[in-house]
């Protein structure tokens, strides 16, 4: 029986009285390319906040390639393969590139209770740090300190904070936002590229490029998934239309 | 423009060795107990700047783990005659053991964190002066021994110096491997954004927890060689004086370096000492001192050194 | 029997006066998120006051007033040209507001010298009330129980029903909201933080005729209306009013019970508390 990368079932989250989540269900393929659009407020990073461990949901199952992960730590997903980008970046302006990209590989391995060797002597990590940092176009920026860099090459390094550790599973929180046009196509090229082997999960405003990458859309609005089907079928639904632009 | 610095430190760091192990040759008795001093406290703010420079935790409680390990060993000398031998690992079990306790506070973060160990620490002050029978009350502790080891009884002034120095050394190697080690990298993360680390798959709680037991330890011996020094302890080591001076130590010296908290120790010390012998008010120039630091350098001396040399570059 | 409602008022009594210290300071964070340690030097600075003046008038209500007046000024000053250089750095905000209350205390030393002082009660208050069972308690620790209470109701009244607090408690909540209300925001900061200095001076005063007003105490009463922030949680003034109750009763207690663990039945429970729910019992969630 195949399993699913990612399986939501009934997934709801309240805050308050509100009701953030209500009763989500999706099911995502693995190697699948999943965008999840809808309009601010439709509850979309309270979802990914779902799925990565940042909160609990109040109720519904969530799954990740099988196995039962709705009362795990966001800590415990992350060593379960789980990898995320936030829509506010949220690297570490106060330490080097190198050093970013060291926790994150120190993240989900017992290295980081090491406390003799210094950092820079990890085997392999310079190594694995500018393959990365090459890959997203940032490479030789090794002892730059992050507040030094761009907000463009912060969204960058974010992407390489969630690929270093080769994620089974990736959410990315509109990564793309805030970006030029030029950055945002290199950004999007890179993602576009990225192996089947990571599962991807998509937030993303701009219509084009979700259509461009995915290999099938969530429709989110006021919490419930309101359509799901191929890019083509969500351009088209007039439901969506009116979500989107009735809306105004 | 790295290379340069990088000598230039190490020339600082081999000068400075020279200085201080040459000191007692050179200088009289009143300096070497002030060095030693120095030593001692500079070793209670690295304590404190484990936290506060790397972790982003400021904690007042660890005047309680100084104390605490000074009164354990002073009263197992002076009250049960125990050895020399037993009587520090005594001291540094107590202490770090304290700290294996408080350090559930860790659990708060920010503001709560701070009144936490505020108060924690008063807990300890309190007993100290409260429970008389055990820890003498306010006359506190008396006729500490000087320090025996292996039958050799250290006690002169000089003696007593180059063991406080040997220990130091050791303890500024290993601090050194553990800042620079990924274990020191991750409290510098946890400083730096927290929330991002918790989703990198880290557990910050843990790490804070450890990072505080080793801070209490290294407390703990900054109490054990302070009571050898002084050879007296009363509860006023425990009080929030003492862990406010060390604060300040740290940040005057330079947050987050391995010598600032020497540094700022031998100026606090240094100034307390001179000011005092013709101002009684000496915590009124410290309150000075605090706020002068904050609103003018922040970043202490080596961070005033660190930006007049990024300046020269220029 | 006889002991334990002695001891209940004497916690009571201790309640009121930590209430009136710890109100402010949970106001003044939950609104401004500022972490002032000079409150306890704020209290030891009204309450010197208040002794000279009070000795020199022989009136105390003058004495309360002078109290916290001076240290309504002192907070003032503090304020704009002390504690607004930390900005929102709660370390920096600990080590000036420190600083600061290291050289009042010294000031006060010079000033006033080392001896314990008691502050002169007026004669009216000076007697005993009986009580039924035979208990004698002093006339104006009832004074200084209602005057808790009436603050403590006063307060509230304030914060629930007036405009003003209305917009505390919204600022309280979301500071950025407070500004969009249409309220003046610094005209805001300005009333509570000085309402919150005035408090901690006239608690000086009435501190001063309960407890003697001497070197030390302005860190003594701090620690435990900081206990008291804490167990009530950081922003909350039903917390706090609570929070005294219980920090004021628990003394009390554990001063008659365990008088060399006293310390230990107050700081005890506030751990416990802290690791089950480290933000007390009422504080919100986003306070650090």
């Amino acid at each position: 029986m195949n399993q699913f990368a990612l399986s939501l079932q009934s997934v709801v989250k309240m805050f308050g009285g509100v009701r953030a989540v209500d009763g989500v269900s999706l099911q995502v393929a693995p190697g699948e390319r999943r965008v999840v659009i809808g309009p601010n407020g439709a509850g979309k990073t309270s979802l990914f906040h779902c799925i990565s461990g940042v909160i609990r949901p109040t109720s519904g199952v969530i799954q990740c390639f099988g196995e039962d992960i709705t009362q795990l730590s966001e800590p415990q997903r992350t060593q379960k393969g789980v990898g995320r980008t936030f829509q506010i970046s949220s690297v570490f302006a106060e330490l080097t590139v190198l050093e970013n990209v060291a926790l994150a590989v120190l993240g989900i391995r017992q290295q980081k209770w090491g406390m003799w060797s210094a950092v820079n002597q990890l085997k392999g990590l310079r190594e694995k740090a500018a393959e990365q940092l090459a890959l997203v176009g940032l490479p030789g920026k090794e002892e730059v300190m992050v507040k030094s860099l761009s907000y463009g090459e912060r969204r960058q390094l974010e992407l390489v904070l969630a690929l270093v550790n080769g994620p089974k599973l990736l959410l990315l929180d509109e990564p793309c936002a805030g970006l030029s046009p030029s950055e945002r196509q290199r950004l999007f090229s890179i993602i576009k590229n990225l192996p089947r082997s990571i599962t991807m999960l998509m937030i993303e405003h701009d219509m084009d490029i979700a259509l461009a990458l995915a290999d099938r859309v969530t429709v989110l609005h006021r919490g419930e998934m309101i359509l799901e089907g191929s890019a083509q079928e969500v351009r088209q639904n007039p439901q969506v239309r009116e979500v989107y632009f009735g809306q105004v | 423009m790295n290379t340069t610095r990088l000598i230039a430190t190490r020339l600082i760091a081999i000068v400075l060795l020279i200085i201080v192990v040459g000191l007692p040759m050179a200088a009289g008795t009143y300096w070497v107990g002030l060095v030693t001093q120095i030593f001692i406290f500079g070793l209670l703010a690295l304590a404190v700047d484990l936290l506060l420079g790397h972790a982003g935790l400021f904690s007042l409680c660890h005047a309680a783990f100084f104390a605490v390990a000074a009164y354990t060993t002073s009263i197992l000398q002076v009250r049960y005659g125990v050895s020399t031998q037993w009587a520090v690992p005594a001291g540094l079990l107590a202490g770090t053991s304290l700290g294996l306790l408080f350090g559930l506070s860790v659990r708060t973060r920010g503001v709560y964190f701070i009144l936490v160990t505020m108060a924690m620490g008063y807990i300890i002050w309190g007993v100290g002066y409260r429970w008389s029978a055990f820890t003498g009350g306010d006359s506190g502790i008396t006729n500490v021994p000087a320090p025996m080891v292996s039958g050799f009884q250290i006690s002169t002034a000089e003696q007593f110096y180059y063991v406080v120095l040997a220990v130091l050394l050791v303890v500024l190697a290993l601090y050194q491997k553990l800042v620079r080690s990924p274990f020191g990298l991750v409290l510098r993360g946890i400083k730096s954004g927290e929330p991002r680390m918790r989703s990198l798959g880290f557990n910050p709680a843990r790490h804070l927890y450890v990072a505080f037991v080793i801070s209490a330890f290294m407390a703990s011996l900054a109490g054990v060689l302070y009571v050898y020094h002084n050879r007296f302890i009363n509860p006023v080591a425990a009080s929030l004086h003492v862990n406010m001076e060390a604060v300040l130590m740290a940040i005057v010296g330079g947050s987050g370096t391995l010598l600032g908290p020497f540094i700022g120790a031998a100026l606090v010390l240094g100034l307390r000492n001179w000011v005092s012998s013709f101002f009684e008010f000496h915590l009124a120039v410290m309150g000075l001192v605090f706020i002068a630091v904050v609103i003018w350098a922040p970043g202490g001396v080596i961070g005033l050194l660190r930006r007049y040399s990024s300046g020269k570059e220029k | 029997m006889d002991s334990f409602i002695l001891q209940t008022l004497n916690g009571i009594s201790y309640a009121a006066l930590l209430f009136l210290l710890a109100s402010g300071f949970t106001l003044t964070f939950g609104l401004m998120r500022i972490v002032n340690m000079a409150h306890g030097a704020y209290y030891l600075i009204g309450g010197y006051v208040g002794l000279t003046v009070a000795k020199a008038t022989g009136n105390f209500a003058l004495a309360l007033l002078a109290g916290g007046v001076t240290a309504t000024l002192l907070g003032y000053l503090a304020d704009k040209f002390l504690i607004k250089r930390a900005g929102e750095n709660h370390l920096a905000q600990v080590l000036i507001t420190v600083g600061l209350a290291y050289v009042v205390g010294d000031v006060a030393l010079k000033i006033w010298g080392g001896d314990a002082l008691k502050l002169p009660i007026p004669i009216v208050m000076r007697g005993v009330v009986e009580l039924p069972g035979g208990i004698v308690y002093p006339v104006f620790r009832f004074f200084l129980m209602s005057v808790g209470v009436a603050v403590a109701l006063l307060l509230w009244i304030m914060y629930r029903k007036t405009q003003i607090g209305a917009a505390i408690r919204a600022g309280v909540d979301d500071r950025e909201m407070v500004g969009a209300t249409g309220i003046h925001v610094d005209r805001l900061f300005l009333i509570v933080s000085g309402l919150a200095s005035f408090l901690a001076g006239f608690s000086g005063v009435l501190g001063g005729a309960f407890l003697t007003v001497y070197p030390g105490a302005e860190w003594e009463i701090l620690v435990f209306a900081l206990v008291v922030v804490i167990i009530g949680g950081l922003g909350s003034l039903g917390g706090a009013m609570i929070g005294a109750l219980i920090v004021g009763l628990l003394d009390a207690y554990g001063r008659w019970l365990l008088p060399e663990m006293s310390y230990f039945v107050l700081f005890g429970p506030m751990a416990i508390l802290l690791l089950f729910r480290p933000r007390g019992l009422f504080g919100a969630e986003n306070m650090t």
